[in-house]
């Protein structure tokens, strides 16, 4: 650790970790663990971790406890390497080029603001969120504890700290509602990401904030950050797929949307640079709406789920005979996995359950399937198929 | 008629905090679901309204969402059935 602050800290900036207040001097003076390799639970520990791994031209791995990092190695220059919060499979490494990852945040300073980090320190988001506040020399509130901290903890940093700028996804904000109650919250900004942001959700917020400047941010994991929506209305002007914003070309191909960014991923894209996103959209008059993902995979709570991965886990518990596992639209988390078991003869209820309960106990919570039902057999639709999605 | 869906509601709750391994503690009309009253999450929360409209058949959210904070504020969206 040099001591001297990186160009990209603002001097103003301060960071409230539950009871603790750093200054950039304190996040400097932390121990970064030797390797490169930071477990990403604390901003203060991953802030003090970017800076060594910039002061030593290496890279940096931003651990989320999903995966083993013995067999990762730093390399040469100033590399952040960041992991996906995989629900199926081993989670993804994506490395970054510090600079690219920083391409889209404006280096606007903002003394006065107070940012509250509702994302993980350790995903996309949630270093987005850090060092955008790093950069205008805010203040950023935080709430240690696994992902960002509870919801209940988080609207209590929110009223103690009199936050001005939240960025969450829609689950986290239909929650977040919930907790703040009839608390005043002096909003000058809200940004929602992560999953499709829906008309209603805009209106609440809109109406409960009315003073707060209103954004959906659309990004994809290959193509990064994409655009920004701040006219208070779902989807995206139909407009931009004649003509979009910020260097982008925009085209719905199979009823899939496509992108041309600047900001691609190399390696990500076609010859003529097109990159399938993998949402489903439809345009509906003078708008472009997102209608789930292609590969069947469903967001929960703002993490995206494989319905058919958890089904063949409940397939596979000794006792089930068919088992079907459906997203159904929630109200607070978007969707939520429920699942239907047909026992075989004689099976224990009970017994069962816990045996279910256990064959998804490693998934991360969004991912494990609530409001077990018993039955006799499954639905299946006119194409006798399991139906995938709920009604509505 | 409240009662019976608040009944439904302690029941229920109760249930998926004992598959948490966490202990309810009493439920009153004024226990707030998501403010650190309750050992509940918000899938926790999305479990307890799936539970509730398939043992009411009712989806209050069906046209859109209607605030609620705390347990009596929620049992008041849902009709008893005669």
């Amino acid at each position: 650790m040099t001591g001297t602050r990186p160009d990209w800290v603002h001097p103003a900036f301060r960071l409230v970790e539950g009871e603790e207040v750093f200054g950039w001097a304190e996040i400097a003076a932390l121990p970064v663990p030797a390797g490169g390799v930071v477990h990403a639970d604390r901003p203060s520990l991953v802030l003090a971790a970017l800076a060594a791994a910039e002061a030593e031209g290496r890279g940096v791995l931003l651990a989320r406890g999903t995966a083993d990092p013995d067999g990762w190695r730093p390399g040469q220059g100033f590399t952040v390497t960041l992991e996906s919060s995989g629900t199926t499979g081993t989670p993804k490494r994506l490395c970054h080029d510090f600079a690219r990852l920083r391409g889209r945040l404006r280096g606007v300073a903002d003394e006065g603001a107070r940012w509250l980090l509702t994302y993980d320190p350790g995903a996309f988001a949630g270093l987005q969120v850090m060092l955008t506040a790093v950069a205008a020399g805010a203040l950023l509130v935080t709430v240690p504890g696994p992902g960002a901290g509870t919801i209940a903890a988080l609207a209590q940093a929110a009223r103690r700290h009199a936050v001005t700028h939240v960025s969450g996804t829609p689950s986290f904000w239909r929650a977040f509602l919930m907790a703040l109650g009839d608390t005043e919250l002096p909003l000058a900004a809200v940004t929602l990401g992560g999953e499709a942001a829906d008309q209603p959700l805009l209106d609440r917020l809109a109406e409960r904030f009315p003073d707060a400047r209103l954004r959906h941010i659309y990004a994809s994991t290959e193509a990064g950050a994409l655009f920004a929506v701040a006219d208070s209305r779902a989807g995206f002007p139909a407009d931009w797929l004649d003509e979009a914003p910020d260097g982008l070309d925009l085209r719905i191909a199979g009823g899939v949307l496509e992108v041309r960014s600047p900001r691609a991923a190399p390696g990500a894209v076609d010859p003529d640079g097109w990159l399938s996103t993998g949402d489903l959209v439809e345009r509906q008059g003078d708008r472009v709406l997102f209608a789930g993902r292609l590969d069947g995979l469903v967001n929960v709570g703002g993490v995206k789920v494989s319905p058919e991965a958890v089904e063949r886990r409940l397939l596979a518990v000794d006792g089930v005979a068919d088992a079907a596992v459906l997203a159904v639209a929630s109200p607070i988390t978007g969707h939520l996995l429920t699942a239907t078991i047909v026992p075989v003869p004689g099976a224990e209820e009970a017994a069962l359950r816990a045996a279910l309960r256990a064959a998804t106990a490693d998934l991360p919570p969004a991912a494990r399937p609530r409001a077990l039902t018993f039955a006799d057999h499954i639905p299946l639709s006119a194409a006798g198929k399991k139906s995938r999605k709920g009604p509505r | 008629m409240i009662d019976s869906i608040f009944a439904l509601i302690a029941e229920e709750l109760g249930r998926i905090a004992a598959d948490k391994g966490e202990v309810l503690p009493p439920l009153t009309a004024d226990s707030r679901f998501l403010d650190g009253d309750l050992p509940i999450d918000s899938l926790d929360l999305a479990t307890l309204l799936v539970v509730l409209e398939q043992r009411t058949g009712q989806d209050p959210f069906r046209e859109g969402f209607r605030q609620f904070t705390t347990v009596g504020e929620l049992a008041a969206l849902y009709t008893v059935p005669a």
